[in-house]
């Protein structure tokens, strides 16, 4: 069902040019740059995904992919963990980038299953 | 455990649906406590900090941990069944945004368990209130970092949601073609996009003050942080508006049984309020004087253009229609005429100089109450009832349904309508006490939210009720137009096992209905 669609970076483009005027409206209006930079940087983000999605359009057809990714939440608590750390001490920055190395590495051993599967 | 890490899209949107309920019911429960301590002047139940700390959590709760997620969990369920999608983009980073958006709002909330007790430098922490001479202690650290991990979540979401529409749709699905709800989405995931990711380095930024000091100091460092805050704040309160739109315009567009009237209006105005909502957060900085006040009004002010004709689009998908009376459509209608109050009351503060006047007061509480309680919260309550046959293949029950609206617009009506008048009387927001002439409108407001309680309480009743008894809902029990009710109820783990109708407008089913009802016309000419 899903074929890679090309158009979807039009109303992206079209957003951004909005985005654009009312920026340089901003930087005229007032004296110092940074607001107007700040309001500028939104639209930035924005245009690199609507070029990927021009230039890379999806594979069609459905895709093998784990029902289940245990590594995910595994990561997400390693992350929070880490984050926590930061008001928590050292030690649970360095518990939180354990558990969260140790996420990635079952993260990726998944994702080569999944592609060797898809492979056969 | 299957459960929790799911990869499946609607799995990953029912957790989100979950946890954002799991936190309306905590962060509500401190705003009950907050209006039994309102409810006569003097202190009665908590002390000073105490009710600093409920205000702060209720706030921070219902924006970052209920409101936002809940709008983008529906998109999460909803946008790749809309646009004929077998799953979302990247489910990976859609679970992963999920738990960081858990891990982050349960942060939070466990700062009520340090010594100093939770965040309590409002919402937006604003500095120097936020820094560590201000609010000391773990909580308020424990705060921004739950801040920081659960915006980071929702944005994560966001761009799931965002490559979907623009990666993922059917073969002819072009974006004229989107359905009015994935528009929405689309329309909010550039906010997302474009704004949550400062909010995430503001609060990288503040917790560097907090522990090293030197990043916002003095008065120019406290409007940096201003600046920083509200070009994720005020964009944020569109994030929790938008998808709401779009619920209900599917809402008002399957009961009126009507095509959406004027779509392609609704694009461009989308487009164009999406800008703007990003250029008004000055406004939010009107009284400090360090901002270009004319442009900031304008652009607020301007920003009635597109509401207008997103309103004269629900409108005019009503006029000539058959209207029926579900359940959703009352409270999509509630959403049109509640919002509305919300949104008028918002050009008056985008005024600057009757900002100045009520600035701090309750009328602000009243406007945002009237936006997103009796405005967004309708919309969702919309949505719930409109796709929860769908998603669980199961009714709600209609009177139970409809009761519920009824106590809820009741009790949301007496709640904030008050609040106009003590804000214009000069009662301040974020305070426990205030003057006993101002007693008798606290004590209306106090006993509409003990209404409102009872409203959520039997829209929780409903929910559970209808989902341990099952009256069966069919794949189309409303007769809708978009893709997601051409699938089974609820749908598959791939959406969709039927090939997908011809995808010739918005509404295919309501092309397909109309076309086999030609055909039957055609049939009845012909003589046998």
């Amino acid at each position: 069902m899903s074929t890679g669609p090309k158009g979807g970076g039009g109303p992206l483009v079209a957003w951004s040019a909005i985005m654009v005027a009312l920026g340089v409206m901003l930087a005229i209006w007032t004296t110092g740059s940074t607001t107007a930079l700040l309001f500028l940087l939104g639209p930035a983000l924005l245009i690199p995904l609507a070029a990927f999605s021009r230039l890379r359009p999806a594979p069609g057809g459905p895709r093998l992919l784990a029902r289940v990714s245990v590594p995910v939440v595994v990561i997400a608590i390693g992350a929070a963990l880490a984050a926590i750390g930061v008001t928590g001490g050292l030690w649970l920055v360095l518990v939180g980038a354990e558990v969260g190395a140790f996420g990635l590495v079952w993260l990726v051993v998944e994702i080569t299953g999944e592609r060797r599967r898809a492979g056969r | 455990m299957t459960w929790l890490a799911a990869t499946d899209h609607k799995k990953t949107a029912a957790k989100v649906g979950v946890a954002s309920i799991f936190f309306f019911l905590l962060s509500g429960l401190l705003a009950l406590t907050m209006r039994a301590e309102l409810a006569q002047p003097g202190l009665q139940f908590v002390s000073d900090h105490t009710y600093d700390e409920l205000f702060t959590m209720h706030g921070s709760g219902m924006i970052y941990l209920f409101l936002t997620p809940a709008a983008l969990g529906l998109g999460l369920y909803l946008v790749p069944l809309q646009v004929g999608a077998a799953e979302i983009a990247a489910p990976r980073l859609a679970l992963f945004g999920f738990w960081l958006y858990l891990l982050g709002g349960l942060t939070m909330y466990s700062g009520f368990l340090t010594n100093n007790g939770a965040g309590d430098a409002t919402w937006t922490a604003t500095i120097p209130l936020s820094n560590s001479s201000g609010t000391p202690g773990v909580g308020m650290d424990l705060w921004v970092i739950g801040v920081a991990l659960a915006v980071l979540g929702s944005l994560l979401i966001a761009i799931t949601i965002l490559l979907t529409i623009m990666r993922l749709r059917a073969p002819g699905m072009t974006m004229l073609r989107l359905p009015v709800f994935t528009w929405t989405m689309l329309a909010t995931t550039f906010m997302v996009v474009a704004s949550f990711p400062v909010l995430v380095v503001a609060m990288g930024l503040l917790i560097a003050e907090r522990h090293i000091g030197g990043v916002f100091t003095g008065s120019t460092g406290s409007v940096a942080y201003q600046h920083l805050f509200w070009f994720y704040g005020h964009p944020v309160v569109y994030v929790m508006f938008f998808p709401f739109v779009g619920a209900v315009g599917e809402a008002v567009a399957t009961f009126s049984r009507k095509r959406f009237f004027g779509y392609r209006a609704l694009v461009v105005s989308l487009l164009f309020f999406t800008a703007l909502s990003m250029a008004v957060w000055g406004h939010h900085m009107f009284i400090t004087g360090a901002v270009k006040n004319q442009y900031y009004s304008l652009t607020s002010t301007l920003l009635a253009v597109p509401a207008g004709i997103e309103y004269l689009d629900l409108i005019g998908t009503m006029i000539g229609g058959a209207l029926v009376f579900r359940a959703p459509m009352l409270f999509a209608l509630g959403f049109i005429a509640q919002f509305l109050i919300g949104g008028l009351t918002g050009i008056i503060v985008a005024s600057p100089p009757l900002d100045y006047h009520v600035n701090g007061s309750y009328f602000i509480v009243a406007h945002f109450h009237y936006t997103l309680f009796a405005g967004s919260l309708f919309g969702l309550l919309a949505g719930v009832h409109y796709w929860f046959p769908k998603a669980t293949g199961a009714m709600l029950r209609e009177r139970l349904a409809k009761a519920s609206f009824w106590v809820l617009a009741l009790g949301a009506n007496v709640t904030f309508f008050p609040m106009f008048f003590l804000g214009y009387d000069g009662m301040p927001r974020r305070v426990a006490d205030y003057e006993p002439r101002l007693g008798d409108l606290n004590l209306l407001s106090s006993i509409g939210a003990g209404v409102i309680a009872i409203g959520v309480v039997m829209v929780l009743v409903n929910l559970v009720a209808s989902l341990r008894r099952k009256e069966p809902a069919g794949d189309d029990p409303w007769g809708a137009q978009t893709l997601e009710w051409w699938t089974t109820s609820p749908p598959p783990r791939d959406n969709f096992e039927a090939p997908l109708p011809a995808i010739n407008s918005p509404a295919p089913l309501l092309d397909l209905r109309e076309r086999e009802e030609e055909a039957r016309e055609r049939r009845v000419e012909v003589p046998v």
